[in-house]
């Protein structure tokens, strides 16, 4: 007898194709000339440092090749993006101010409603530019900055020369290079020393316009002994062309302090996206990743955490689903660069559809790196068997006084597992349906709520036959 | 010429390789008349099989200079496992071996190589194993390398696998100064069944590049790789073990396990457990830890008077232990034991 197969529904897109009609006040040409880089500069009326760093990244950019190692990127035609669209709206302080087209994308995103209710401050990027940004009083009080890269350019200068792309510098790879060349928007957040901003701060990027790349650029500050939990959130609508997404997010955890940060990718079918994030982790300091990938055509994706200080920290926890047309490369990668380090990672992965799902990941202790301890654990589940799904992690030790374990599984759901379940008296569809969402929920776990319940949504299980 | 990254094998180029006139195929055994052991006479590329990597394989091609063929015909059981040995030498200081092995249906065999060298010689070994196992046969294949420190060692090893056919590999890395080894297991048939397991001794310097990979391609198939390695002074291993679940190969189970023992802060270990999987209904799992001998057993074991050193080595052999007792020979098994036990007294 045939075996009926349960049907976990795609993402539901509804609510993020929608597209507006696509206006602008600025658009640079296609393509990248220093002509161009010159021109979105001037644009941002920046410092001339900033110019002539775009200027520097481009060269590297020019001389740097396509990567071949992991996804096919033959059909991203880098000549055909446009760089930078400045949207025709001022960035605001109040969502009443904001354009009322914008703002309905985003009311249907649930954003303002989510500020309303759960988040301390909210950044809202519309194509390149930001075009809401807020924050509570209370934390301006302490001394906590969250805004825009481009009013941080301007108002805290200083801080941004120190930190900017020195955790991805240009020469990283090809696509860092394009960064450093054509960024625009993103988030600026300062944590000083001893503050807690326990209510999550939240920016979400939302890309509208067609064949247009979003370059945009997080840089994140927590001083000594803070704490901050930052959300990240990511959208575009379909179009028939490729779009590009080329973030950088650069994380600086110092000594003794917490970050938690939040992303669910949720990028339309027809976007690259590979963005590069890293985070560099002071003495006891401690970082958490909590990462969704769901949309996209492509994604190449490893977060790195560099534990240079003793007693450093590095907690991951992601899942990945590839649906039809997908490929998601995503991984992450530790460095233990000093002792009494500790990392684990706690990856999933579903596939379904003829997705493929690719783990990738990198764990490395150096010499130094005595008594530290580490944890790799990838999880794969595969819905049919027109799916894909691989699991490579790089283990690479340079020191002998550790700790570390990998495991990693692949399969569907276990028939011994359903009939124990259904030997202590649960349904057969429930025991499956206790199955995926216990295969889920360490994940959803560490959600915030909002986008638990978004998870939960993206993952409408019907329960049908079995799992398989 | 070749450059390996990760174990920093610099541009190496293959010597030019004088005939290897020694006797390598062990003539003591009376086979019954159902075998048929000679030395290779000629070579087949039947198969994609790129080995340690293409320049390898085509050498081999080009320049044997040994290598025994073994074809059993159908249903032949032997007991005796059959013993294929190289000793290089002054006169003899390159082997470039390529055997062949054939497993008509139902047969069942054991064969063991053992690469070996005088201790002044710089030996090379570049040399290519393939095996044939067809319906219901069982080969077990051991592969001993014992070369000594200044000598080179490849090895490339490749099975095609019918239904409810089995391949079992032990592999014992103990020598050369680098060595480079590709097990590749092809699992084509329904149940067919491939399993490996090894083990690895790094002191010195001592570089290795161990690569196993199965491919399952027939439904119900069944492979288990199981490695274990200890590292010590400036010792560097990378570990490539692959589970390869083809379209096709459903029901299939796979797994793979790496333990390496580390005792010295300057060793250097990669690990790259792959899984690949485009069929849905498999079971694949790896695991791979590493550290150092676990403290508690170490104190156990002074606290019952053995020195530390002693007490290390119990639990690396220990660890050893249950693969080398596969190998059905009393006396190899007694010259490994004495090999591993001979590299602790020099650590």
């Amino acid at each position: 007898m045939e075996r009926k197969k349960t049907i976990i529904d795609d993402v539901d897109r509804g609510i993020y194709d929608i597209k507006n009609e696509f206006t602008y006040r600025y658009k640079s040409e296609k393509g990248l000339t220093p002509e161009i880089i010159m021109e979105i500069s001037k644009e941002k009326n920046e410092p001339k440092w900033m110019t002539d760093f775009r200027l520097k990244s481009l060269e590297i950019y020019n001389s740097k090749p396509i990567p071949t190692w992991g996804a096919d990127l033959s059909d991203l035609n880098l000549d055909e993006i446009i760089t930078y669209i400045r949207p025709d709206a001022d960035m605001q302080n109040s969502w009443d101010d904001v354009p009322e087209e914008i703002k309905d994308t985003f009311e249907r995103l649930g954003l303002p409603q989510a500020e309303r209710e759960s988040l301390a401050g909210v950044g809202a990027q519309y194509d390149s530019e930001v075009v809401y940004h807020n924050i509570r009083q209370e934390l301006v009080d302490q001394g906590v900055i969250y805004t825009d890269m481009e009013t941080a350019l301007r108002d805290y200068e200083d801080i941004v020369k120190e930190y900017f792309m020195t955790l991805v510098p240009p020469s990283d790879h090809k696509f860092a290079a394009l960064h450093g060349a054509v960024w625009s928007g993103g988030s600026f957040v300062y944590v000083p020393e001893g503050v807690n901003v326990d209510i999550p701060l939240q920016s979400y990027f939302r890309l509208n316009a067609p064949g247009a790349g979003q370059f945009e650029h997080t840089l994140i500050i927590v001083e000594k002994g803070s704490f901050l939990h930052f959300i990240e959130g990511c959208s575009a609508p379909k179009y028939k062309v490729n779009n590009l997404h080329a973030g950088c997010v650069e994380l600086f955890v110092k000594e003794g302090s917490r970050l938690r940060y939040s992303t669910i990718e949720n990028w339309s079918k027809n976007m690259y996206n590979l963005n590069t994030k890293r985070c560099v982790v002071d003495k006891n300091g401690s970082i958490e990743w909590v990462s969704g990938s769901f949309g996209s055509k492509v994604s190449m994706l490893y977060p790195m955490s560099i534990l240079r200080g003793e007693g450093a920290k590095s907690e991951f926890t992601g899942i990945t689903f590839a649906s039809k047309g997908q490929y998601l490369d995503t991984g992450t990668k530790v460095i233990h660069a000093a002792p009494y380090t500790t990392s684990s990672v706690n990856s999933k992965s579903i596939s379904k559809d003829g997705g493929h799902a690719f783990y990738r990941g990198l764990l490395k202790v150096a010499p130094n790196a005595h008594n530290c301890k580490a944890t790799v654990s990838c999880e794969s589940l595969m819905l049919d068997n027109d799916s894909k799904s691989d699991t490579l992690p790089i283990i690479s030790l340079n020191n002998d006084n550790i700790d570390i374990g990998h495991e990693a599984k692949i399969g569907r759901i276990s028939d011994e597992a359903i009939f124990y379940l259904m030997s202590r008296g649960i349904s057969e569809e429930e025991a499956k349906a206790m199955i995926v969402r216990g295969f889920v929920e360490p994940i959803t776990k560490e959600l915030p709520l909002e986008y638990a319940v978004e998870l939960n949504n993206l993952i409408n299980i019907e329960l049908e036959g079995s799992i398989g | 010429m070749i450059t390996w990254k990760r174990i920093g094998l610099d541009n190496l180029t293959f010597p030019d390789v004088p005939e290897y006139s020694k006797d390598f195929i062990d003539g003591e055994v009376n086979h019954p008349k159902e075998i048929k052991l000679y030395k290779t006479k000629e070579v087949f590329n039947d198969y994609e099989y790129h080995g340690l990597g293409k320049e390898f394989i085509e050498y081999i091609n080009n320049n044997y200079n040994s290598g025994a063929t073994l074809i059993l015909s159908r249903g032949t059981k032997i007991n005796e496992p059959i013993k294929i040995e190289f000793t290089m030498d002054d006169d003899n200081p390159s082997v470039v071996d390529y055997n062949i092995i054939v497993a008509e249906e139902g047969s069942e065999a054991t064969i063991i190589f053992d690469y070996k060298s005088d201790h002044a010689v710089s030996a090379f070994h570049n040399g290519l194993t393939k095996v044939y196992a067809k319906e219901n046969s069982i080969i077990n294949i051991i592969k001993i390398q014992r070369l000594n420190d200044s000598s080179m060692n490849f090895d490339s090893n490749v099975a095609y696998v019918e239904g409810r056919g089995k391949v079992n590999w032990i592999s014992i890395e103990l020598g050369s100064s680098i060595s480079g080894a590709n097990y590749t297991t092809f699992l084509n048939g329904e149940a067919s069944e491939g399993n490996l397991s090894t083990i690895y001794l790094g002191d010195g310097t001592r570089r290795m590049d161990l690569g196993y990979t199965m491919i399952h391609k027939g439904p119900r198939s069944i492979s288990n790789i199981d490695t274990k390695g200890v590292l010590m002074d400036q010792a560097r291993k990378v570990f490539r073990g692959n589970l390869d679940f083809k379209k096709g190969a459903r029901l299939s189970k796979g797994s793979e396990e790496e333990y390496v023992i580390l005792l010295d802060p300057k060793v250097k270990s990669d690990s790259i457990p792959g899984l690949f999987c485009e069929e849905d209904d498999v079971m694949g799992n790896h695991a791979a830890s590493a550290g150092q001998i676990d403290n508690n057993k170490l104190f156990y074991l002074m606290s019952r008077g053995l020195s530390e050193r002693d007490a290390k080595k119990l639990i690396v052999e220990s660890s050893f232990r249950p693969i080398i007792n596969n190998i059905p020979s009393e006396t190899l098994r007694k010259e490994i034991n004495a090999e591993v036990e001979r590299r602790f007294l020099n650590a």
